[in-house]
């Protein structure tokens, strides 16, 4: 037997205790369930897969300023010996390195200017044929470079004519998968698509298009260039320390610099959403806490002030349990009332996210996981004080009188 | 009076422990997650030059053919090309500008065991310093012959000065930046801003660059960019005279207009150049478009605040709301225990007045610890934001607005969570409670 009725009118005869515990889960059911939606939006975004072994690849910057060597040769020979070192799989120069959040894109086209032609936006990435055994991936289809394809030179004006590109790009590029062999240019430079990978991530994992790699064989000697090495993970953190004497042994008019693995280079650029991730769980466990808190506080204030009223029915025959369950039932009422309207509340408070900020739209299973979360809090919040509302001897009811 | 109810409430507190902690607590802990999120946004949006702010503006031309997507809210480019860069910074008018790029050099020394290593450089015209209030510490800028002639000299920042000379006056001195030799003509003191406004292309909040060159030596020296280069339309840029050339946009350019009037006439002047550059060939365009954009209206403009912070932001607003439904709650409890003690005070003759100003005050006291307590939570947080993201060093900090504000945010918040039991309180009628004495 329910005594819903008679909670109910003793409610509304002391409103503002439940209006203020209503208004705190409100408010908490709409902010826990839109920072949870946020904090796993982040997490599928930290944990994607980016088709690189991160633990087993470093990347370092070259900044040369000797003068009286080439520079293409002594990269040519400065690979040489990396790929010689006992340790490393394999190594090669990159105009940028994937995941570090510095690169080039450019927005590839399916016929040469100035022809008018839908263009493919896209990261590109200059490296030699070493390219995909050094960033650990492998050819799903077609074939890799060809060691007389790939250009090494100080004039852009050149460029090689053939290119490895991700699935995603050739899938948008080539709806119809036919890509294989099929030519995309820039500005007015023809690429033979000869080679494809099905999963590889560019330098941005923000942009929309993360997904779009193209890979030209081209080494272009600048002054600043970037190297990529590839261990088994275990010699990785060895190997890195050696790194800036080796190639200044080679040559020492220059500066290495930021020698990093690549799990850490995206870590970097990845360090404000793990700060929002962070904040954002701080951010709910105070807020349970705190809102637990509050009904504690408020159902041991109710018990206080009703303790009369507890004896009397106590010595009218009332059971333990029934004081109880009265507590328990008073709670889930206000809380039910507390969640319905939180719930409404946080829809309301994910369309304003949306609509001022990138966040996707908020999913209602976070919204009924939360409420359910936080009725077995409160529940739990108040059985401590019902049961010593429930310890209240009857002779109370009489003493007083 | 005001001492009396400070004695009163400090009473109370010692009366129900419990209760009084846990509010403390409540009140803390919201304005610790309120001032940590807080802290970072103030951090992020306080103006950056205060006593010049209106004064410079960054111009943007929009030299795109008509179609083209730009970058910005209002598809204007975010930087200017080379030429026209130069172009502007030629123009008689205004007295101060400056036009800049971000780049990086080798730096090594004649005759030492340093090893060689990496700065970022500014390339950048001699008023760059006396518009952005860079202050020296010894020399001076180099002078207009020396940018005229391309002049291979240098301003280094204290911090470099350090490193390199020890502190000393290092004027004169030379250094060498990617093997050319640079004299020394000035040192600058440390910037006491965080945010580098002037460049917010790769990052506003990353370091200041250590060494200053003369614009002039970009050409003399092909000094490329270490910034953001945007292209809109194809280009064969071979070499990097192409890229001077060319309708790259890599160059920053700021100018410092005084009053409105010299605003005013630097948009005619703004105006007048387009439709000379149009007239040249330039700009496929219906209508000319330029903008003309003061430090904090720029700022704006580039979004620096990140969106994550106004999220966290707003969400803690809301923690804080829900902060405070609890400590009214709480101080319901309180107050009303107190009704009796209350009606023996109002039949003693307090007026309602004073039994309503003991409570706010105790209220206050309450904000006050509460807000104290806050500021320590606020830096743990702050502590836990620089651990997370070193990029924020500087900006997970809290100046002294903030940490006045802390207090002040705490009993205000305190205060409007106390009206409502206090009033309840003090409109106790005496009778009722005599009557059961």
């Amino acid at each position: 037997m329910l005594e819903i009725k008679p909670i109910f009118n003793a409610l509304r005869r002391s409103k503002v205790g439940a209006v203020l515990l209503l208004i705190q889960i409100a408010i908490t059911t709409a902010i826990v369930s839109n920072a949870a939606f946020i904090i796993n939006d982040r997490i599928t975004y930290l944990n994607q897969d980016t088709g690189y072994p991160e633990e087993s690849i470093f990347s370092f910057g070259v900044m040369t300023f000797g003068k009286e060597r080439d520079i293409s040769q002594q990269f040519e020979e400065d690979e040489a010996m990396l790929r010689n070192m006992p340790g490393v799989i394999d190594a090669a120069l990159f105009s940028s390195v994937p995941l570090s959040g510095s690169g080039s894109s450019t927005s590839l086209r399916l016929k040469p200017e100035p022809q008018k032609s839908r263009t493919i936006p896209s990261a590109y990435l200059f490296a030699d044929e070493h390219a995909l055994s050094t960033l650990g991936l492998t050819l799903a289809e077609g074939r890799n470079f060809d060691i007389n394809e790939v250009l090494v030179t100080q004039d852009r004006s050149k460029l090689t004519e053939v290119a490895i590109v991700s699935r995603a790009f050739l899938n948008e590029a080539f709806p119809d998968g036919d890509g294989l062999g099929q030519m995309v240019y820039m500005g007015d430079a023809p690429f033979k698509i000869i080679g494809v990978v099905e999963h590889m991530k560019g330098p941005w994992l923000k942009s929309g298009a993360s997904d779009n790699v193209v890979i030209i064989p081209f080494i272009q000697a600048q002054s600043y260039q970037q190297i990529v090495v590839r261990t088994a993970p275990e010699d990785r953190a060895d190997i890195m320390k050696q790194m800036e004497d080796k190639m200044l042994a080679a040559y020492d008019k220059r500066v290495v610099v930021n020698v990093i693995g690549l799990d850490e280079n995206k870590a970097q650029y990845n360090a404000s959403d793990v700060l929002m991730m962070r904040m954002l769980m701080v951010l709910i466990v105070v807020l349970v806490a705190v809102t637990a808190l509050g009904i504690f506080g408020l159902t041991l204030f109710n018990i206080s002030k009703r303790t009369r009223q507890i004896g009397t029915r106590r010595a009218l025959g009332a059971r333990k349990s029934a004081i109880i369950r009265y507590f328990l039932i008073e709670n889930t009422m206000v809380c039910l009332a507390g969640l319905l309207i939180g719930a409404g509340l946080a829809v309301w408070l994910g369309h304003e996210l949306i609509s001022r900020f990138s966040v996707p739209p908020l999913s209602h299973t976070y919204v009924m996981i939360t409420a359910a979360v936080v009725l077995i809090m409160s529940l739990l919040a108040v059985i401590f004080p019902a049961r010593r509302a429930a310890r209240i001897s009857p002779s109370v009811a009489t003493r007083s009188i | 009076m005001f001492t009396h109810y400070l004695d009163l409430g400090w009473r109370s507190f010692r009366r129900t422990p419990l209760v009084s902690i846990l509010m403390v607590l409540a009140i803390a802990i919201g304005i610790g997650i309120t001032m940590t999120s807080l802290s970072v946004y103030h951090m992020m949006t306080v103006d950056p030059i205060p006593q010049k702010s209106e004064k410079l503006f960054h111009p943007q031309l929009q030299t795109m053919d008509d179609g083209e997507e730009g970058w910005g809210a209002d598809n204007l480019p975010l930087q200017l090309t080379y030429k026209d860069a130069v172009n502007l910074y030629n123009q008689p008018f205004p007295d101060h500008k400056a036009a800049m790029i971000r780049t990086g050099m080798t730096i090594t020394m004649n005759n030492s065991d340093l090893r060689p290593f990496i700065e970022s450089v500014r390339a950048t015209h001699r008023d760059f310093f006396s518009m952005f209030d860079k202050q020296f510490i010894y020399g001076g800028p180099w002078s207009e012959q020396q940018a005229e002639s391309a002049s291979p000299v240098a301003v280094i920042s204290q911090e470099l000065n350090d490193k390199l000379f020890g502190g000393r006056n290092a004027v004169g001195e030379q250094i060498f930046l990617d093997e050319i030799s640079y004299r020394v003509v000035g040192v600058t003191q440390d910037w006491k801003t965080h945010m580098k406004f002037y460049d917010v292309n790769n990052g506003a909040f990353l370091d200041h660059e250590q060494v200053y060159v003369p614009f002039e030596r970009i050409p003399a020296q092909s000094i490329d960019t270490w910034g953001n280069t945007q292209g809109w339309k194809f280009e064969n840029i071979n070499n990097f005279k192409d890229k001077l050339q060319s309708e790259l946009f890599w160059v920053q350019f700021w100018v410092e207009l005084d009053d409105a009037q010299a605003v005013a006439q630097y948009r005619e002047d703004l105006m007048a150049y387009m439709q000379q550059q149009q007239a040249l060939g330039r700009f496929n365009r219906e209508k000319l478009e330029f903008a003309l954009r003061d430090v904090n209206t720029w700022l704006d403009y580039r979004e620096i605040v990140s969106e994550d912070n106004q999220i966290l932001v707003a969400l803690s607003f809301m923690f804080l709301a829900v902060c405070l439904a609890n400590i009214l709650g709480l101080l319901l409890a309180k107050f009303m225990r107190r009704a009796p003690e209350v009606g023996v005070r109002r039949a003693l003759g307090a007026s309602k007045w004073q039994v309503f100003m003991q409570h706010i005050v105790e209220v206050s006291m309450l904000g006050f610890v509460g807000g104290l307590l806050g500021i320590a939570i606020a830096q743990l947080g702050l502590w836990g934001v620089r651990v997370t993201q070193d990029r924020y060093e500087s900006l997970a900090t809290m100046d002294m607005s903030m940490l006045l504000s802390a207090p002040v945010i705490a009993i205000t918040a305190c205060v409007i969570a106390g009206v409502y039991p206090a009033w309840l309180v003090c409109r106790t009628t005496p009778a009722t409670y005599l009557k059961t004495q």
